[in-house]
């Protein structure tokens, strides 16, 4: 029972429709209609559908939303979740099997200079709803070297692999030189 | 959250919580039980039972299965069973159910209903 540690949940049997305002984590299992407001974090389980203008500071999406959720941290549709609608936050993590439909808007996005997403990254982690570490901290900083480190690894690798690939490569060579 | 620990048996069929930071303005319906610790207005419709803890403000008209009040509730309760009004809980507002128990200390204003057969027939 997670009755009594200042969370709420919605059970599958429920539908709220009209406003949601809250300070703290809420769980979904059934259906919240209307628009939803928390300072915290909106876990929407597998069965729960999510009819909603959201606002929140984080969002991890397993069940079904529709409608656009903006979060001032972050927003994740797990490989369960399906969505449709925009999403707006600082961070956006979409994992392998999500369906997701819409926009997706995270600021300011700086193609130049290669690391704008350092300070977001150092920003308050998220709270640990999932049990999988995420080493988040780690894996983003040394984005960067890790690509430098790629590119010398590429030529270590074993010769790539003889036949088929080679006489394709030769085919290709025998037109060029015709025309 | 001593409250919670008072009827644990009861609560734990309890699979929806409304925390006590929650607002909701608007409608809940289910077929499940339902604890209230936060502020609800509008309308609640349930077919099980709805308990209001002892932070939990209700401004709606509630048609349940049970009714259990600790808190406060400003509307009218319609409930199929039973409505229990405990004690410090504040309720303003008409109750029709077969069977209503008011503890002592419990603050009631009202009419009261136990007449079922008249609740069915309208």
């Amino acid at each position: 029972m997670a009755t009594s540690d200042g969370s709420t949940i919605i059970g599958e049997s429920i539908l709220i429709s009209g406003s949601l305002n809250g300070d703290e984590d809420l769980t979904v299992r059934g259906r919240v209609e209307g628009t939803l407001t928390l300072t915290k974090t909106l876990l929407v389980e597998p069965t729960g559908i999510v009819k909603a203008e959201v606002q929140v500071r984080n969002c991890v999406i397993a069940g079904a939303v529709v409608g656009n959720v903006t979060a001032s941290e972050s927003v994740e549709i797990t490989n369960q979740g399906r969505m449709v609608g925009d999403i707006t936050a600082p961070r956006v993590i979409i994992v392998d099997g999500a369906s997701f439909r819409g926009r997706i808007d995270m600021g300011e996005v700086d193609v130049e200079a290669g690391q704008p997403r350092e300070a977001v990254r150092a920003a308050p982690s998220r709270p640990a709803l999932r049990a999988a570490p995420r080493q988040a901290a780690p894996a983003a900083a040394p984005r960067a070297e890790a690509r430098k480190a790629e590119e010398p690894a590429a030529p270590a690798k074993p010769p790539a692999p003889p036949a088929p690939v080679a006489m394709g490569a030769v085919k290709r060579k025998v037109i060029v030189k015709r025309k | 959250m001593a409250g919670i620990e008072k009827v644990p048996a009861q609560r734990a069929g309890a699979h929806t919580v409304i925390g006590s930071s929650i607002v909701i303005d608007g409608e809940i319906s289910g077929d499940e039980d339902l604890v209230i610790q936060g502020t609800v207005k509008g309308r609640i419709g349930l077919r099980e039972s709805l308990f209001v803890e002892s932070s939990g403000v209700i401004e709606a008209d509630i048609e349940t299965a049970n009714v259990e009040v600790s808190g406060q509730v400003t509307g009218n309760i319609a409930a199929s069973d039973k409505v229990e009004l405990k004690a410090d809980c504040k309720v303003v507002g008409d109750i029709r159910a077969p069977r209503i128990l008011i503890a002592d200390g419990a603050q009631f204003k009202g009419n009261v209903d136990m007449d079922v057969k008249e609740l069915k027939g309208k």
